[in-house]
């Protein structure tokens, strides 16, 4: 069963006195996200991201089509559950010690008295925030209130983990510690969803993105695959002789040209199919050529998401 | 049952973080000590032989006046416990209504609703959370002067007047029917400012609602419908006073109307503010 799966899914916001104006928010988004993956959300500003999460979350109504969570319909209490929620500009009182909380956001989540007082040091430590505890939340950092957001999150040991923005305004060292988090949850199996503009760190951390723009999904996949250059190889060899590579071979010297060992030259191959890239290794390996590596080429996530969201509708 | 103790815990505890509640319980532990301290009453013999308030000596007859009936013990008892309803009633839920006008928006709010809402609560249970968390912040602080004063006043005289904690019901409950317009508008518009001029207002309209035996004859044909119309529909919050009165004085209540119809203006007015709330989004 997928963590989470959405199928058709739109919604218009009609706003104004009489509600007559109209925003079309999402059209017809269909996606399944397996457990244990890290999935991304990217889009530009007002590509329906959030709209997506907060149908997930039962904070919006949607106008058409089905979402469900583990099974369950999205929004209802039994799928939420199994959820945790770290909101982009979270607020919490602010009279509440940090402990103080925890403890008020982990009743609401249905977490019992003795599994609040075991976890919520546990969270703290983990969090780094532990001698933390007895402070007021109103003079948390940007940062602490995040990790705090996080910990709430994980109080009731959630299986699908919704994250918005999670690095926003942190500091490099707080989102160094909060993918490090994402990273050991993910070795835990568990599911994330995770909304973010920082295209390094969804690099970093996702194994499944997908891409709104206007309210319509437009790619899903894993970063691998959606950032592979098609029929583009990156050859690290021994130098290629002239000859070959004056013949008429799909070959050519790397533009940037760095290898690692000063033995090795680094070339790029343009193989139409699958035939001519192991003709093009036939040729090498017939001249003595030693073939160190050859992987598909890649984009960065950056460049990639920029070509799709400037792409002509 | 966990998530709303929960959120009724988070607005109790919010609740009194406000510095007006704070001002509240302290005001009302002044009036307790006043009534405990400064108001003495020398009683011989199950009788009210004087009365000194903050040391100064007046006897019963001064107090009642030339043509008053004679001053009994158990008249200046339900006199004191009835200023003290009164206040209670008309500062105390004015206050109060400020005091918790901008809870509700604030639980609306950017940062707020997105967490509330995502835990496993739903949204009836969490305005159902709401309302006891804000009754039961009122209700106590009401509790505490009201039943304070009856419990210090009893004591000290010896009377008994148990049908005045029938008022601390009426104050928390009209406090209760007068938020329900504060709830209302603030699902509508997320205003605190909003909210409290619509309950504010509906304070002042009741005034002149409660002269309706003498405004009602003199309207005319289409006039009459309207401001009838009002009175039926709207809380009777000015009338529901004489209730409180009647009660503090140990006497029988004449009608109950217009408590009844401010009830089910709360009631009517909550269903609404509830089927907005599951209805919009956040």
């Amino acid at each position: 069963m997928p963590a989470l799966s959405v199928s058709s899914l739109s919604k218009t916001y009609r706003t104004g006195l009489l509600r007559r104006s109209t925003v079309q928010a999402l059209t017809g988004v269909s996606l399944t996200v397996e457990e244990g993956a890290i999935f991304g959300l990217l889009g530009p500003n007002g590509a329906g991201k959030t709209t997506l999460m907060k149908i997930l979350l039962g904070l919006v109504h949607p106008s058409g089509g089905t979402a469900r969570l583990f099974g369950q319909p999205a929004g209802t209490p039994a799928a939420r559950h199994r959820i945790g929620f770290v909101p982009e500009n979270h607020r919490f009182p602010g009279f509440f010690t940090a402990t103080q909380t925890l403890h008020a956001y982990g009743r609401l989540a249905d977490v019992s008295t003795a599994a609040r007082n075991r976890r919520i040091p546990q969270l703290l430590d983990r969090l780094a925030l532990d001698g933390r505890g007895d402070t007021k939340v109103k003079t948390f950092s940007k940062g602490m209130l995040q990790r705090l957001g996080l910990a709430q999150a994980l109080l009731n040991e959630p299986d699908l983990l919704f994250l918005d923005e999670p690095t926003g305004g942190v500091d490099p060292v707080g989102r160094r510690a909060i993918r490090d988090i994402v990273l050991d949850l993910r070795d835990e199996g568990k599911t994330i969803f995770l909304n973010s503009h920082l295209l390094s760190e969804v690099e970093k951390v996702c194994t499944q993105i997908a891409i709104l723009r206007d309210g319509t999904l437009v790619r899903q996949g894993s970063v691998e695959e959606l950032t592979a250059v098609d029929r583009v190889y990156d050859l690290l060899a021994t130098p290629i002789p002239d000859a070959l590579l004056n013949a008429e071979l799909p070959l050519s010297p790397a533009p940037d040209g760095s290898a690692p060992d000063s033995e090795l030259h680094q070339y790029r191959v343009r193989a139409d199919d699958r035939a001519t890239l192991n003709t093009v290794v036939d040729r090498l390996r017939d001249a003595d050529v030693d073939i160190e590596s050859i992987t598909p080429l890649r984009q960065s996530l950056e460049d990639y998401f920029i070509d799709v969201v400037d792409a002509p509708a | 049952m966990r998530p709303l103790l929960g959120l009724v815990l988070i607005t109790f505890r919010e609740l009194w973080a406000r510095k007006i509640v704070l001002g509240l319980f302290i005001v009302s532990s002044l009036v307790l000590l006043a009534v405990a301290f400064a108001l003495n009453l020398d009683v011989v013999e199950g009788s009210l032989a004087g009365i000194r308030l903050f040391g100064q000596e007046a006897a019963p007859e001064d107090l009642g006046g030339e043509d008053a009936a004679p001053l009994t013990l158990s008249r200046v008892v339900i006199a004191v416990e009835s200023v003290v309803a009164g206040v209670a009633y008309w500062i105390g839920i004015l206050l109060a209504l400020f005091a918790s006008a901008s809870l509700f928006p604030d639980l609306q709010s950017e940062g707020r609703a997105e967490l509330l809402l995502s835990k496993p609560i739903g949204r009836v249970r969490v305005l159902f959370g709401h309302m006891l968390g804000v009754w039961s912040a009122i209700g106590l602080l009401a509790t505490y002067l009201l039943g304070g004063v009856w419990g210090i006043m009893s004591l000290k005289t010896g009377v008994w007047n148990p049908r005045f904690l029938l008022s601390l019901l009426l104050v928390v409950g009209m406090f209760a029917v007068m938020y329900a317009a504060v709830m209302l508008m603030g699902v509508w518009t997320e205003s605190t400012a909003l909210g409290l001029i619509v309950s504010y207002g509906l304070i002042f309209v009741s005034m002149v609602l409660a002269a309706a035996d003498q405004i009602g004859p003199t309207l005319g044909p289409l006039t009459s419908p309207v401001f009838w119309g009002l009175y039926h529909t709207l809380p009777n919050f000015t009338e529901v006073t004489k209730i409180v009165s009647v009660l503090a004085e140990g006497e029988a209540v004449d009608s109950w109307y217009p408590l009844v119809s401010s009830l089910l203006f709360g009631g009517a007015t909550y269903g609404v503010a509830g089927y907005w709330f599951v209805q919009r989004d956040f």
